[in-house]
C-alpha cells in the first residue's frame, strides 16, 4: 500500500468514526420512542400486547407463529435432504454429508454416553431438540415480520423466548424422559418419573430465563438509539449465537442425563446380597 | 394466568415440537443414522473378515511351518539313514575287496610257490643234466687230453731219439 493510499484510508476511517459519533450524540434524543422501556421489556417478557391471528382460529403470541415457521423450515429442509441428498450419500462423505453426519453423530454419542441402556429413541429426540433450540434461537436474527391483530408490524421472536414455548419444550422433554422410565420399568416407571416432578418446571424456566435474558439485553440495546450503532452487531448476533449453542447443549444434555437415569435397569442382585449379608 | 401462560398455546407448542420430532426423526435422523450404521457395519464386517483371514493365514502358516519342520526332520532322518547305509555299503565293499585281495594274494602266492617249485625242480633237473654233461665232458676231455698228452709226449720222445 502506497503512502497516498494509506492517507486516504486513514481519512475515510476518521470520517466514518466522526459520522458514527455524530449519529450517536446528535440523534440520542426523545424522538422516535413511542413506548417506554418498561413497556418494551414487559412486552418482551409477557407478549401481551402483540397478538397474531392463527388462521382465524385464535389470537396467539408471535412465538407460536415463529415455532410453526421454524417447523416449516425444517420440514422443507428435511424433505429436500431426504429426497435429493440422502440417496446420493457416499461412503467417503462430502462437506454437506459430513455436516449432517456430524450433527447426527454428536447427538447420538450424547445419548449413548448419558443413557447406555436405551438410547436410539433418545438420540432422535435430543437431535430434534438441539436443532429446534439452535435454529429457533437464531430465527430471531432474521427479523421476519408479521402483522399483529392491531395492524402493527412485529418482528417474530425466538419460539422459546415465550414462556408458553419454553413450557411446551420442557414438558415434552419431561414426557420423553418419562417414556424412558416407562419403557424400562413399566407402570412403576411413571412413579419413578413423577418423583422428579420439578424437572419440567426447572427445564422450562431455565430455558425461558436464559433466552429471555438474551432477548431483554438485545431489546435494551435496540431501544436506545445511542446504543444502536455497531454494538447491536455484537450484542444481537454474538449473544444470540451463544444462547443458541449453550441452551441447545444444556437442554439436550439434561434430557439425556435424566433419561439415562430413569431408564437405568433396577439392580436386583445387590439387594439380595445385602439381604443375605 | 400469570406471566401470560396460556394452556392452548402450550398445547400448540407441544404439538409443534411433536410434529417437528416426527419430521426430523423420520426424514433426517433415522435415514442418516441408518446409513452411518450400515457403513460402520460394513467396515466392521470387513475388519472381522480381514482378522479372520489373517488368523486363517497365520494358522496355515503355522501348519506349513510345522509340515516344513516335519519334512526337514524326515529329510535329516533319511540323510542320516542314507549316510549310515552308504557307510555300511562302503564297509561291505571294502571288506569284499579286502577278501578278494587276500584271495588273489593267496592264489598268487600259491601259484608263485608252485611255479617256484616247478622252476626249482626244473632247474634242479637241468643242473643235474648240466653237471652230468659237464662231468661227462670233463671226463671225456680229460681222457682226450691224456691221450693227447700221451701222444704228444710220445711224439716228443720219438724226435729226441
Amino acid at each position: 500500500m502506497s503512502k497516498k493510499q494509506k492517507i486516504r484510508s486513514g481519512v475515510l476511517f476518521i470520517l466514518i468514526v466522526a459520522a458514527l459519533l455524530a449519529g450517536i450524540f446528535l440523534t440520542g434524543s426523545k424522538h422516535g420512542e413511542s413506548e417506554s422501556i418498561r413497556e418494551v421489556m414487559q412486552d418482551a417478557v409477557l407478549h401481551e400486547s402483540a397478538k397474531i391471528n392463527l388462521f382465524g382460529l385464535k389470537e396467539v403470541n408471535p412465538a407460536v407463529i415463529s415455532a410453526f415457521a421454524v417447523t416449516g423450515i425444517f420440514l422443507v429442509f428435511a424433505l429436500v435432504v431426504r429426497i435429493f441428498v440422502i440417496p446420493k450419500f457416499k461412503e467417503i462423505p462430502g462437506k454437506f454429508q459430513l455436516l449432517l453426519e456430524q450433527g447426527v453423530g454428536l447427538f447420538d454419542s450424547l445419548a449413548k454416553s448419558n443413557s447406555p441402556h436405551r438410547n436410539k429413541f433418545l438420540g432422535g429426540y435430543v437431535f430434534t431438540a438441539g436443532a429446534y433450540i439452535f435454529v429457533g434461537t437464531l430465527f430471531e436474527l432474521f427479523g421476519v415480520q408479521a402483522v399483529t391483530t392491531s395492524g402493527a408490524s412485529v418482528s417474530l421472536p425466538a419460539p422459546l423466548a415465550d414462556i408458553n414455548g419454553a413450557i411446551g419444550m420442557g414438558v415434552f422433554s419431561y414426557l420423553i424422559i418419562m417414556s424412558g422410565a416407562v419403557s424400562e420399568h413399566g407402570i412403576k416407571g411413571i412413579g419413578k418419573a413423577l418423583k422428579d416432578f420439578s424437572l419440567p418446571i426447572s427445564m422450562s424456566f431455565r430455558l425461558f430465563g436464559a433466552l429471555l435474558s438474551g432477548a431483554l439485553v438485545t431489546e435494551l440495546v435496540y431501544h436506545y438509539l445511542s446504543l444502536s450503532f455497531v454494538l447491536p452487531i455484537f450484542v444481537g448476533v454474538m449473544f444470540t449465537l451463544l444462547h443458541a449453542l449453550i441452551q441447545a447443549y444444556v437442554l439436550t444434555m439434561l434430557t439425556a442425563l435424566f433419561y439415562g437415569e430413569m431408564s437405568e435397569p433396577a439392580v436386583k442382585k445387590t439387594k439380595k446380597l445385602k439381604k443375605k449379608a | 394466568m400469570p406471566l401470560n401462560i396460556d394452556w392452548q398455546q402450550i398445547l400448540l407448542h407441544l404439538f409443534n415440537v411433536a410434529l417437528l420430532f416426527a419430521i426430523l426423526y423420520f426424514l433426517l435422523y433415522k435415514p442418516v443414522h441408518k446409513f452411518m450404521d450400515e457403513r460402520a457395519e460394513k467396515y466392521e464386517k470387513m475388519k472381522n473378515d480381514t482378522e479372520n483371514r489373517l488368523a486363517e493365514a497365520e494358522k496355515t502358516k503355522a501348519e506349513y511351518e510345522k509340515q516344513l519342520a516335519r519334512a526337514n526332520a524326515e529329510i535329516d532322518e533319511l540323510k542320516a539313514k542314507a549316510r549310515s547305509d552308504m557307510a555300511k555299503a562302503a564297509d561291505a565293499s571294502r571288506l569284499n575287496a579286502e577278501n578278494e585281495a587276500k584271495n588273489i594274494i593267496s592264489a598268487a602266492r600259491t601259484g608263485a610257490e608252485s611255479e617256484k617249485k616247478k622252476i626249482i625242480d626244473e632247474a634242479r633237473g637241468e643242473i643235474g643234466d648240466i653237471i652230468a654233461s659237464a662231468a661227462q665232458k670233463l671226463v671225456s676231455e680229460s681222457t682226450a687230453a691224456a691221450y693227447d698228452e700221451f701222444l704228444t709226449a710220445a711224439e716228443g720222445s720219438d724226435t729226441d731219439e
